[in-house]
């Protein structure tokens, strides 16, 4: 009620007020605090929910940082969840390991394979809420500098509450917010022009995890055109020398220590372990699952019809199941690393050459997301998720105009609903799909009413009305899978369709919005 | 979200969060949990639906009485009955029978978190929505809105209901359903819903003398001959749902002894005075003054009688305020003219909900700090309409804080510490309440913070020191020490309200000037009461008695909305809702209170 008469602007508190100590110099409106508060309480509430093994993973990290010397980090085989994040989060996790000894020793024993009492789901889990704070306070700057403020305020909070930090980082568990505080802060150092800050930050993130060279194109283009280089396309020797002194600083304050004492082809070797399929167990929804999906079809086609397909015997089992391993074809040639890497590498040309010639804040942002978007999509054994990749900088792009929105929008809700399957206990079936319901009602409605434009052409009548009628799909998808197990539970021949239709019907609308954007952004 | 002109998203918005936050708090431990050989409340309720389903309804109440024996009435032991058919088809292991005793599978535990959630969704909340709509229905539909979210994430219930793990709010939708139905004029209706809420539980029992007094009184504002039949219509339309409700424990259908033994199991007058530790009278004084229990060893009967008394003296006040409303304002006019809606005693129902229940809470015999809940409800539905700065805001606020405060050791024990910080935060923000805020400009604002800091001293306290082993429930005590003076004056400050109030609906009616006078006299005993400086004392306290005593009657009252006749609402509402609109689309700068959703 007192929301109802307080305006939103920030006013003189009395020094006992928390909101002040939240922010010293009174930058925080009573909304942001709300956000907040709410958001933390929400939080807090999903401390006994379920935690994938990802928990466990990093408790262990805990325990190997806490107890070997920094020679057996990237050696230690204790426990079958070896490191294998870049160095600066093995200090990370050295650095939160120091008070989680305090407060219980036996979290950072490391012969205490999974562990999980309540001390440690607490002091990880509160872990995750703290280092949020970059998230939070990157998106408050967001706002601070915005040429629409009101706007850019409902695109941080949908950020800050979004429901893949929710699914992925408070249940299932990770440090995405964090990380992604990082990109974001590496994001507004661009945005206000300040871009070796942004090099170096973006620079530290590759060496917290190294899934963020998806976009790493995107910043070396931009970077080096518009910061190295003056618009008439004379390179500046001092600018780009103090660039790369930067990022040969940061890499070697991360990667230094280990390559002095000679375990850089161990360190490449965890980072980059080359052996795993195409898809991962649930495929994630990408060009490639419905490529495979397109294999299935065939097949039953040349069995049923007695085509002359040649059908590979290996590639009739591999799929059908979708467990861990290589993908092989019955139908269709077989797809190969080398194959993905270059029609990743294709698309994102397409993409950098753009960004080349128009090396500006916007056109960077939108460069940026296309990146990780294409590397998603063609990439190799994609975990889900890595949607956040596309979801988060799309986000930034959402209030422009309708056609982002509307790109945004099918991306998201396709996007957030392919990372349902990560929880896929049924306590937590209602937490993941009531609050992603509430969030999309809260965030796409006012925008949509914000931004939208009737559309102009007979053309892209047609087109919003597909689209509309593909969003309200994933409500009988959504009852689908919820009904599936009481109607066919125990029946192993189909067990896999939920997941197969979650990923075909996503997939579609990913790939749509991939093509869009690629669209919208070449065509600017 | 009224900002963003999205205002028909509010309700179910809000409805989904609620549900939402719910489940949350379901997802952790509960009473009982892994605490063999008798778990808690979560396996008692699991256990009626084990019995019920596979045993005859004479059993029922005779059943193996030592182990969670059922001592509800028979509409929890029906609900039971369905939940366990239900749950049955599911997974017959669930609730096989003495093979089942201290389950604790996931599954199980999804399927009664989940029953719990349904009847609440299906009870409460529209009880909620339906009161929002019909007590609100004079105020803006803003502030209707933010009633709704006040009621709907009441920390205590949340905490209690599905954390720990019971039906309660099975029971207090039934009682609000009743007080909604009054309002509407739906005197039999509201009967029969109250009486199925004595029929889910016995504790509401704590709301009965008002409910009694406030159809009696209503009675008696009909006058003689209608009065009559309503009287007798009410009494024949309770008696016979009663009738219904116990039908399968009665002579055709089963001997009379069932009767007695449901009716000796429901009403467990053999126990104790107080069990564990209770914030109330009886516990507060045991620890203070003197042993009860020593002190009335072997005359437990006498203590019974003794604690009866008492309660019903406590409620006096709430019984006769309604009862002496109605008398005063029965020969008035245009009461005669008046439909039979409503009385003009409707606003003091809240209050006298409040006196009675906190009466029986303080004062009455086996009383579980559970029961907070029951003075809670009507404190929350005062506070829902009222604004900061408002003295019922001021009390309903600390009431509930105190309230959660006081089942904190259960809460501890149930392992939802994280759910009791959480909801506290959760709620206190929601409403727009800032515990750790110092003020001095009243006395319910100084006691405030005086309690609030040191409740925040006690779990300080509690986090760094370990009692000593001569008093393992140092911590307990010291709660009770908190919480009981200020229920204790919750109890004073509902009867005082009651009186401002009833003092306003009998005054009025007869000299605007009389009540007037009544008014500015009360007025001047409030601020004689309460030590604070003149000047800044007496403005506030001239609005707040306008506002509290006068304006509430109409607000929180139905009377505005009433007396234009039966098709005034009709005409009323779409004018205002026109007015909203326009005043929407000028551009109100309100913030959107649930602007920490989006």
């Amino acid at each position: 009620m007192q929301e109802d008469k307080t305006p939103e602007q920030p006013k003189a508190l009395p020094w006992h007020h928390p909101a002040r100590w939240l922010n010293g110099s009174q930058l925080v409106t009573r909304s942001e605090v709300d956000v907040l508060l709410f958001s933390t309480a929400v939080k807090l509430l999903l401390f006994p929910s379920y935690h994938s093994t990802d928990f466990e993973v990093h408790r262990n990290w805990l325990a190997i940082t806490y107890s070997l010397p920094i020679s057996q980090w990237y050696y230690d085989t204790t426990s079958q969840w070896t490191l294998d994040y870049p160095p600066f989060f093995a200090y990370f996790e050295k650095l939160l390991s120091i008070p989680a000894s305090f407060i219980d020793p036996q979290i950072v024993d490391l012969h205490n394979l999974n562990y999980d009492a309540w001390s440690v789901v607490v002091y990880q889990r509160s872990t995750v809420i703290l280092s949020e704070i970059v998230l939070g306070t990157a998106l408050l700057r967001f706002i601070r500098g915005a040429v629409d403020p009101s706007w850019q305020r409902v695109l941080s909070a949908s950020l800050f509450l979004h429901p893949g930090f929710l699914i992925i980082d408070h249940i299932h568990f990770q440090y995405n917010g964090f990380m992604f505080g990082i990109l974001l802060w590496s994001i507004l150092m661009a945005r206000e022009g300040r871009k070796l800050a942004s090099g170096l930050l973006f620079a530290v993130l590759l060496n917290f995890k190294h899934i963020y060279m998806y976009l790493a194109p995107a910043y070396f283009v931009y970077l080096l055109r518009s910061h190295c280089m003056s618009p008439s396309g004379e390179i500046l020797p001092t600018k780009f020398i103090s660039l790369a002194n930067t990022v040969i600083l940061v890499f070697g304050a991360s990667l230094g220590p280990f390559i002095l004492i000679g375990q850089s082809p161990q360190l490449v070797s965890r980072l980059f372990p080359f052996t795993r399929g195409l898809n991962h167990a649930y495929w994630a929804p990408n060009a490639w699952a419905l490529v495979t999906v397109m294999d299935r079809v065939l097949l039953q086609l040349a069995r049923r019809f007695n085509v002359g397909f040649v059908v590979h015997q290996q590639g009739v089992v591999s799929t059908s199941r979708g467990l861990v391993g290589d993908t092989t074809f019955a139908v269709l040639p077989t797809v190969k690393p080398i194959h993905t890497f270059a029609i990743t590498i294709a698309f994102q040309v397409m993409f950098l050459v753009k960004l080349w010639r128009t090396p500006n804040y916007k056109s960077f942002l939108t460069a940026l997301t296309l990146c990780g978007y294409t590397s998603y999509m063609f990439g190799w054994h994609v975990h889900e998720k890595a949607i956040l990749l596309v979801l988060v900088p799309l986000s930034l792009l959402a209030a422009d105009d309708y056609a982002h929105f509307k790109t945004y929008m099918i991306a998201s809700v396709s996007g957030i609903f392919s990372l349902f399957p990560l929880l896929f206990t049924p306590s937590e079936t209602l937490v993941k799909i009531v609050y992603s319901l509430i969030w999309g009602v809260m965030v796409l409605r006012p925008l949509q009413k914000q931004v939208y434009e009737f559309p102009t052409t007979f053309t892209w009548v047609i087109l919003e009305q597909l689209e509309n009628s593909y969003l309200l799909g994933f409500a009988p998808l959504l009852a689908f899978i919820l009904a599936f197990p009481l109607v066919f539970g125990g029946n192993s021949q189909v067990e896999f369709l939920p997941l197969m239709m979650t990923s075909v019907y996503c997939a579609l609308g990913l790939v749509w919005a991939f093509i869009r954007l690629g669209t919208i952004y070449l065509r600017q | 979200m009224h900002k963003h002109n999205m205002k028909g998203w509010v309700v179910p918005c809000a409805i989904a969060a609620s549900t939402y936050v719910k489940w949350c708090i379901g997802l952790g431990s509960y009473s009982g949990y892994g605490t063999p050989p008798m778990f808690g409340d979560y396996e008692a309720q699991r256990h009626w639906m084990e019995l019920t389903i596979h045993l005859p309804v004479q059993q029922w109440y005779r059943y193996d009485i030592q182990y969670w024996g059922l001592d509800y009435p028979p509409l929890t032991a029906y609900v039971s009955w369905i939940c366990g058919k239900i749950g049955s088809w599911i997974e017959p292991s669930w609730f096989g029978l003495d093979t089942s005793r201290g389950l604790e599978t996931p599954g199980n535990k999804l399927f009664m978190r989940a029953s719990v959630i349904t009847l609440d969704v299906l009870i409460y909340v529209p009880a909620l929505y339906a009161f929002t709509r019909i007590w609100h229905a004079t105020r803006s539909s803003r502030t209707q809105h933010a009633a709704l979210i006040t009621l709907l994430f009441h920390p205590a219930l949340l905490l209690i209901d599905f954390g720990h793990f019971q039906y309660n709010s099975v029971m207090l939708g039934f009682t609000l359903l009743a007080i909604n139905a009054f309002a509407v004029g739906f005197d039999l209706v509201g009967a029969v819903l109250f009486v199925l809420s004595l029929g889910f539980k016995q504790m509401s029992l704590y709301y009965a003398p008002a409910i009694g007094a406030y159809l009696l009184g209503k009675c008696i504002f009909l006058g003689s001959k209608k009065g009559l039949k309503l009287f007798t219509r009410l009494a024949l339309v309770t008696t016979l749902s009663f009738v219904i409700l116990f039908a399968p424990f009665l002579p055709p259908f089963s001997p009379m002894s069932t009767l007695a033994a449901s009716i000796s199991r429901i009403f467990p007058f053999s126990r104790g005075l107080f069990e564990d530790k209770v914030a109330n009278f009886w516990c507060f004084t045991n620890v203070t003054v003197l042993k009860w229990r020593r002190l009335f060893d072997g005359k437990e009967s006498l203590l019974v009688k003794g604690s009866a008394v008492l309660t019903a003296l406590g409620f006096f006040p709430a019984v006769a305020g309604l009862l002496w409303g109605c008398y005063k304002t029965q020969s008035s006019p245009p009461a005669d003219q008046q439909s039979q809606a409503s009385t003009p005693t409707l606003p003091l129902l809240p209050y006298a909900l409040l006196t009675t229940s906190m009466s029986f809470f303080l004062f009455s015999f086996q009383v579980h700090e559970k029961s907070i809940l029951l003075p809670l409800l009507p404190l929350t539905l005062l506070l829902s309409g009222a604004s900061p700065g408002e003295e019922v805001f001021a009390w309903g606020t600390l009431g509930n804080i105190v309230g959660v405060f006081s089942m904190w050791p259960l809460l501890k024990k149930d392992g939802l510490g994280i759910q009791y910080v959480a909801m506290l935060l959760f709620w206190c923000r929601l409403i727009g309440y800032n515990p750790f805020r110092v003020q001095f400009n009243s006395f319910v604002h100084l006691f405030s913070t005086v309690v609030n800091m040191s409740m925040i001293l006690l779990h300080l306290l509690e986090m760094v020191v370990t009692p000593p082993a001569r008093y393992p429930d140092l911590f307990p005590v010291l709660n009770i020490l908190v919480s009981t003076p200020v229920f204790g004056l919750i109890w004073l400050w509902s009867i005082k309200r009651g009186i401002q109030v009833s003092w306003a609906i009998a005054g009025l009616p007869r000299s605007r000037t009389d009540g007037k006078i009544k008014l500015a006299k009360d007025g001047a005993h409030d601020s004689d009461n309460e030590p604070a400086s003149a000047t800044d004392r007496r403005p506030v306290a001239l609005g707040g008695v306008r506002r509290d005593a006068g304006m509430r009657t109409v607000s929180l009252g139905y009377a505005s909305g009433q007396s234009s006749g039966v098709g005034g609402r009709g005409l009323v509402d779409p004018r205002r809702r026109a007015l909203e609109r326009m005043s929407r689309r000028a551009g109100s700068v309100e913030v959107d209170r649930v602007a920490g959703e989006r």
